[in-house]
């Protein structure tokens, strides 16, 4: 009997704790249930590949992005005038390009299941959604995007960790990199945000992601992006979409 | 006294194992040999149950780390490529001291024969080309003691210290790798690595990293993705932390470069050798101090380094200087030429880095 009692326990404890492991906690909502804190304002560190992101390379430098040919010759034909004239100066701060940009973005709850996410460079707004699928409506520059927790530990007064997954699509096309490297609307956009903290306090924001296009990509494109969170938010400075600078 | 606690604790049996007074007076229903076996019976139950609570919850996740990545360089390609172009210090933050030392430094210098085999930074591989390998080492038990990263010729593996061990004291030995202590935050391996030799940071350009750098290195696997996030920091010739992070995928047929256990040197530039001159700019007198700037019209103060040029305000200044280059001159391509992928198609200005022609004819035949 007493055996029985202990195996019990322990086929219960290893039932809990292989679910706890592989499988989302339950959420009541997004906010209350948040693992990490994303909120605030982060700047982007322009450490890597300064010259592709701080200024517009010229035309046909399409170093380090696995275009297939297609995308080479798309990303030959760019034009910025053409673009102007056709209400399209934003095609390089779609969802994709943006967060590799030189930008300040701020992200907030909007409600207990979205997060907002804005930047002054180009001003643009993307929204995290939590939950249940929204119905996709016209394609845009930020798209759709579907956000899950993925959340570790926590259990019975463990510290508890995590990140946050979020998928993108129904994305209008838009440009990879400023001077004119395409990702098509079919293009998926997979981020993983990580919240890291130093031993001072100071905290930095890791965004991996895979850009996913079977029109212009030969293979996926996996970059790490980092953003350090700024107490001072005075130099959040919007600014419009501009198709050349 | 200490008879006295000796004696305390002789009489004092421990609260689990102590009998009932009713047991030991033998008012109790059972035979008190019984009883007391049925009660120690429950307490190593109950001691079971806890060693279960407390070790099917461990205090830290442990992700599985140990396999080969292949690279992906798919960010600062040109440095993880080809090299850098001397004099490009953008994208970082060095200090008057770290740009001194950086335009006194000479392609010819690792040539030498003294320097061939210095090693580089223990965390230098995130600005190669190469693949990386993890693996980790445990002890009898099978609890892992250190985690291991390796793969990278030009420096010492990277060893983890997963048991708890202290950094020694600042006055212990530096050596080429550092002494590397790590925990688990969640699925992320945090490393802080310190004791390093001064190094070089980046490829090929001297931007140099002092022996009193620390290294805060966060390394996240996420089924196929490895992303490691590194901070450096140097009190010498950095003005503000250093951060790089990159991707690598898991990737079983990947063929990291062998460990570092001998080094071989040869004469790579005989007018050096026996000469007893050590290869340098004298300050003021580096001829690609203004590559970039002439090259790619980027302002002096981003292509030397300084950090200010690292945040988004700094496009204000460069709206009302920076004039784009009419064509991309050198390294336009880069992945695709030189993973051997399709992709030079006839009539595209896609600039192939001055490729030999063998070898631009082999990766540009069509596919069979």
């Amino acid at each position: 009997m007493r055996f029985t009692l202990v195996l019990a326990i322990l086929l219960m404890t290893a039932a809990v704790d292989a679910q706890s492991r592989v499988t989302p906690a339950p959420v009541s909502t997004a906010r209350a249930d948040a693992p990490i804190d994303l909120t605030g304002q982060w700047v982007a560190i322009i450490s890597e590949d300064w010259r592709w992101r701080m200024i517009t390379p010229p035309k046909g430098d399409i170093v380090s992005i696995p275009l297939n040919l297609q995308g080479q010759q798309t990303a030959e034909a760019w034009d910025p005038a053409r673009d102007e004239a056709a209400g399209e100066q934003c095609k390089a701060y779609g969802a994709p390009g943006l967060m590799r940009g030189p930008i300040r973005m701020r992200i907030s709850w909007q409600d207990d299941n979205t997060l907002k996410l804005e930047t002054d460079y180009g001003i643009q707004t993307r929204l995290l959604r939590f939950g249940p699928a929204t119905p996709a409506g016209p394609r845009t520059w930020q798209g759709v995007t579907s956000a899950q927790w993925i959340v570790r530990g926590g259990g019975r007064g463990a510290p508890r960790f995590g990140s946050l997954k979020t998928v993108t699509n129904n994305l209008r096309p838009g440009y990879l990199r400023k001077n004119g490297v395409p990702y098509s609307e079919r293009a998926l956009f997979t981020e993983h945000w990580d919240v890291h903290a130093l031993p001072n306090g100071e905290k930095y924001l890791v965004n991996t992601n895979v850009v996913e296009d079977p029109l212009y990509l030969q293979a996926p494109f996996q970059t790490a992006i980092h953003y350090k969170l700024e107490r001072d938010t005075s130099k959040w400075d919007a600014t419009p979409c501009d198709a050349r600078f | 006294m200490r008879r006295e606690i000796l004696k305390t604790a002789t009489h004092r049996p421990s609260t689990l194992l102590r009998a009932p007074r009713a047991l030991v007076e033998g008012r109790g229903i059972e035979a008190p040999r019984e009883r007391i076996q049925k009660i120690l019976g429950v307490s190593v139950s109950l001691c079971v149950v806890l060693i279960v609570l407390s070790t099917g919850r461990p205090a830290f996740a442990q992700v599985e780390l140990g396999g080969t990545y292949a690279i992906r360089m798919y960010e600062d390609y040109i440095e993880r490529g080809p090299g850098s172009f001397l004099g490009d210090f953008t994208g970082m933050p060095m200090s008057d001291e770290g740009r001194a030392k950086a335009l006194r430094y000479s392609s010819s210098l690792p040539s030498m024969i003294e320097r061939q085999c210095l090693a580089q930074s223990p965390w230098v591989g995130l600005y190669r080309p190469l693949a990386i390998r993890i693996w980790n080492e445990v002890d009898e038990s099978g609890r892992v003691m250190a985690w291991v990263m390796g793969g990278d010729y030009l420096r010492d593996t990277v060893r983890i210290w997963m048991d708890g061990r202290p950094h020694p004291s600042a006055n212990a030995w530096h050596s080429p790798s550092g002494f590397t202590t790590g925990h688990w935050e969640g699925d992320t391996l945090v490393a802080r690595t310190t004791h390093v030799k001064t190094a070089w940071i980046r490829r090929g350009v001297g931007i140099p990293g002092s022996d009193q750098s620390t290294f805060t290195v966060f390394i996240t696997r996420r089924e196929n993705l490895l992303t490691i996030m590194s901070v450096q920091e140097d009190p010498i010739y950095l003005t503000e932390p250093h951060v790089v992070s990159r991707v690598w995928e898991f990737d079983p047929r990947a063929s990291p470069a062998p460990l570092r256990d001998t080094c071989n040197v040869g004469a790579e530039i005989p007018s050096l050798e026996d000469t007893g001159e050590v290869a340098h700019y004298l300050p003021g007198q580096n001829p690609e101090e203004d590559y970039m700037v002439r090259t790619y019209n980027i302002p002096k103060d981003a292509a030397m380094g300084y950090a200010h040029t690292l945040y988004p305000e700094y496009r204000k200044t460069l709206r009302s200087i920076y004039k784009p280059p009419t064509s991309c001159g050198r390294y336009c391509c880069g992945w695709i030429e030189r993973q051997g992928l399709p992709g030079a198609a006839p009539g595209l200005t896609c600039n192939d880095g001055n490729l030999p022609a063998e070898l631009r004819k082999a990766i540009t035949a069509p596919e069979r």
